[in-house]
């Protein structure tokens, strides 16, 4: 495999080692064996060695959420998610891609999301052409909650206003990359996708976005593949924190029991784990969940929920048994892959929350 | 029998009807990730590019109901059943060696119940033994049970042969950690051991599974202990000069209370894996204790053990070591700090009293070193009893010094093991402490064994006529 030398290296050391099972979503939800990190780099520790096919681990390399959980949790510092990312590239470049990427990569191609969607909701238009006006501030919905989330990213927007922002919203957002790098790693095309997004947020002094995922791939990937962004990017839950700290969004605090769900683009990829708490306690009280901040559990993601539905599912409802072993009463997400596969499976007796609908309930 | 595509698929139907289609695999990438364990010669087969010998099938049940309605299945056609769990064995117990079914047990996982009032908590034993110590954390209580393997491990894998974790000198094993059972006899029946692991009704069902690495059925619901948090926990490291005085203060400070962790290193160990992780740069044996529970009662404990360790000129190093040594429990088995490929290795884990102990220490060592020149030997001790201890002694033979064909690699590491293990036996040892049996060991049981053998192959015989649970494991 034309992959690099740190990849090889890890594939060698976590061949053998299961350290990490236990946080694997994935694998906790489908128990099996194969969706742990050490059988994804054993499997590819034999396509090394020449005793098994690259095709034979193509599905199992898709399996992976890259949530980063095992690499958190890697006290000697090995990064499986790593050599996943490089080996998605691998089985592009080889053509040797599952079935189900190629259609959603086609849905790229030729709709610019991978979900094939074209129509976005009305009440989401009208409140983005309400912001078509060029101000310092882009406000980045992301496909995922575009055709996904509809609501939520409405609500978001009202959230600005109510802060007296200035700010604007593309009618057409260009796409940040994130899909094609979950789905084909750190190729041309993806690098080609990002460059073209980053020519446009860098006629804006901030750009603010909405989903953890873009913000993820803003502020690490840009920087890694050398996209040039010369716009500041904030994760929308960082930016909501600092309104309230600067007080334009004055928020009164209730007796509201809140529980974060961390994003783990946020916690892990890129360490934001206190705004969400900031908003949380300023409009009420905080409990957590026996895994949370860095250790947080994935709850589900909607690109992986095109092919493994069934897999999504009990990532959620295992996020679900979570929240109620700690009695939790509000969860709260930052994500809108979370929010939408959790709201799927939500039980009895547990409200669910996203970080602007809180706000928006305590001004 | 001979599995041709044919029968292979009517027995695969057969199988997808009793557990649904979606847990059965015949996947390359389910039989490859199935066929490696923690076992020293799978992995050095797959090192070497070589495939393990895989399974035809994978089946994963979800409870006892499925798991009877393979094993009629398999005793019907006479096929071999291997068990696995999380796969993290040492012994090979996991490896389906004879191909056949792989009965994987992850989806056994459900936890039905964190009972405060019994202090037990109710699960399949295909939860990984992490998710149920997180379930009793949410509740204020803890499992107690801490292997290296806590987070990849099973709780049945842990029952299959008899698991320890670092805190078993004040908490026990695994096997004093199991209230009840339910377990899947080769026919098919489902079986509940008795609902109190303390008992005049007859001999212990609970101990005749634990332990029996899938040989006598499938364990698929346990019972197992939780404890309250202790209110303090304190460490306490120290140095050694000899080993004969570390073992008598052991044995000294136990017959006055139990601490949690009491772990003897020596010199070997101590200048090698303790410098690296814990930083202790002194010579001699290190030893670190921890001593847990109602902080009076720690208190007093802490005098205890300081007077005793005193008598036998321990240097005291005070907390810092052992706090370190607690926080990198684990550590110690990540890549990168334990033994490994190209690397030959093992770890000999034997048990005997305290008058024993000391002796077999120095006669394995001098066994190994003297014939096999080309390996290294440390240990340290752990596991303590009021009675005897348990010495975790490895060998290790680097890399350039195994030999390059497989089949060679093989006979050493067989050889090594021999020669360890029969030099424990003939001084007073066991076959194993806590890692198990499973291929890598099942020769060497009649040796300990004897005629006493016939009572473990007799309940073989009775319970699984065909001889399809886990061929060639545990030398049955």
């Amino acid at each position: 495999m034309l992959i690099s030398q740190k990849s090889k290296e890890i594939i060698d050391s976590c061949r053998f080692c299961w350290m990490c099972r236990h946080i694997c979503p994935i694998g906790n939800a489908t128990g099996q064996e194969r969706n742990n990190a050490r059988a994804r780099m054993l499997a590819l520790s034999l396509v090394e060695r020449e005793a098994e096919p690259l095709s034979g681990v193509a599905d199992n390399i898709y399996e992976c959420a890259m949530c980063e959980a095992c690499t958190k949790e890697c006290v000697t510092g090995w990064d499986p998610v790593k050599v996943v990312g490089e080996v998605k590239l691998e089985l592009a470049l080889n053509g040797e891609t599952p079935e189900y990427v190629n259609t959603m990569l086609d849905n790229i191609e030729k709709s610019g999301n991978v979900y094939g969607k074209t129509a976005i909701c009305d009440a989401l238009k009208a409140a983005a052409e309400k912001h078509s006006a060029k101000t310092d501030t882009l406000f980045v919905i992301g496909k995922t909650a575009m055709y996904n989330s509809c609501t939520n990213a409405k609500r978001a927007i009202e959230l600005l206003e109510a802060a007296g922002v200035e700010f604007t919203v593309l009618a057409d957002e260009p796409d940040t990359g994130y899909e094609m790098s979950f789905l084909v790693g750190a190729a041309q095309e993806t690098k080609d996708v990002m460059s073209k997004a980053a020519e446009v947020f860098s006629q804006y002094k901030t750009v603010v976005a909405y989903d953890p995922a873009d913000a993820k791939v803003m502020l690490r990937e840009y920087k890694e593949w050398d996209v040039g962004m010369t716009a500041q990017a904030k994760t929308f839950t960082a930016y909501v924190a600092e309104l309230i700290k600067d007080g334009k969004l004055n928020v009164k605090k209730g007796a509201k029991k809140y529980t974060a769900q961390d994003s783990h683009w946020l916690a892990r990829s890129l360490e934001e784990t206190e705004p969400i708490r900031e908003i949380l306690s300023a409009c009420g009280e905080v409990s957590e969940m026996l895994l949370n901040r860095r250790d947080t559990m994935l709850a589900g993601n909607l690109i992986m929920n095109e092919y493994m539905p069934d897999v999504m599912k009990r990532v959620a409802e295992d996020r679900w048994i979570n929240a109620k072993n700690m009695d939790t009463e509000i969860l709260v997400t930052e994500s809108p892959d979370e929010y939408e596969l959790l709201s799927a499976t939500k039980p009895e007796g547990i409200e669910l929350m996203t970080v602007e609908e809180v706000v928006l309930q305590c001004l | 029998m001979q599995l041709n595509s044919f029968m292979m698929d009517i027995i695969a139907s057969e199988l997808e009807d009793a557990v649904g289609r979606e847990n059965c695999s015949t996947r390359e990438i389910d039989k490859l990730t199935h066929s490696v364990d923690y076992f020293w010669l799978s992995r050095m087969w797959a090192d070497r590019g070589e495939r393990m010998p895989e399974a035809d099938i994978i089946v994963a049940p979800k409870d006892a109901k499925e798991t009877s309605a393979v094993l009629k299945i398999a005793n019907y056609y006479k096929i071999p059943v291997t068990t696995w769990g999380g796969g993290g064995g040492t012994q090979g117990g996991a490896i389906p060696v004879v191909g056949g079914i792989l009965l994987d047990t992850k989806r056994m996982n459900k936890i039905y119940d964190v009972n405060t009032r019994g202090m037990y908590i109710e699960c399949g034993t295909g939860a990984i033994y992490k998710h149920i110590e997180w379930a009793a954390n949410e509740k204020g209580y803890a499992t107690m049970h801490y292997p290296s393997s806590l987070t990849c491990s099973t709780v049945g894998g842990f029952l299959a042969h008899r698991g320890i974790g670092v805190s078993s000198t004040k908490y026990g094993k695994i096997d004093d950690m199991t209230l009840q059972m339910e377990v899947v006899l080769p026919n098919g029946d489902i079986i509940e051991t008795s609902p109190a692991p303390k008992h005049a009704a007859g001999p212990d069902l609970n101990q005749i599974f634990i332990g029996s690495e899938g040989t006598l059925g499938v364990m698929t619901k346990a019972q197992m202990r939780i404890y309250e948090q202790p209110e303090e926990r304190r460490f306490r490291g120290f140095l050694f000069h000899n080993m004969t005085d570390a073992f008598n203060a052991g044995r000294e400070l136990l017959q006055k209370f139990k601490p949690s962790v009491m772990r003897l290193y020596d010199e070997a160990e101590t200048s090698t894996l303790i410098k690296k992780i814990v930083g202790v740069e002194k010579k001699g044996a290190f030893m670190n204790v921890a001593y847990e529970g109602p902080a009076a009662l720690v208190e007093v404990e802490h005098k205890i053990l300081m007077d005793i360790f005193n008598k036998y000129g321990a240097e005291d190093l005070g907390s810092e070591y052992g706090e370190k040594w607690w926080d990198e429990k684990i550590t110690f088995f990540y890549p990168g700090n334990m033994m490994d490929l190209p690397q030959c290795f093992g770890t000999m884990d034997t048990i005997a009293p305290y008058d024993k102990i000391e002796k077999i220490y120095w006669e394995m060592k001098k066994a190994i070193e003297t014939n096999f020149p080309q390996a290294r030997f440390i240990a340290h001790f752990s596991h303590w009893y009021e009675w005897g201890c348990m010495i975790y002694d490895r060998f290790i033979v680097d890399g350039d010094k195994v030999p390059k064909d497989p089949h060679e690699a093989l006979r050493l590491h067989q050889a090594i093991w021999n020669c360890g293990v029969r030099t424990a036996l003939a001084n007073g040892g066991v076959v194993n402490d806590h890692h198990g049996v499973g291929i890598k060991l099942g020769r060497l049981m009649k040796e300990q064994y004897g005629p006493a053998m016939q009572v473990f192959e007799g309940i073989k015989k009775q319970l699984d006529p065909n001889g399809i649970m886990n061929p060639f494991k545990l030398g049955l």
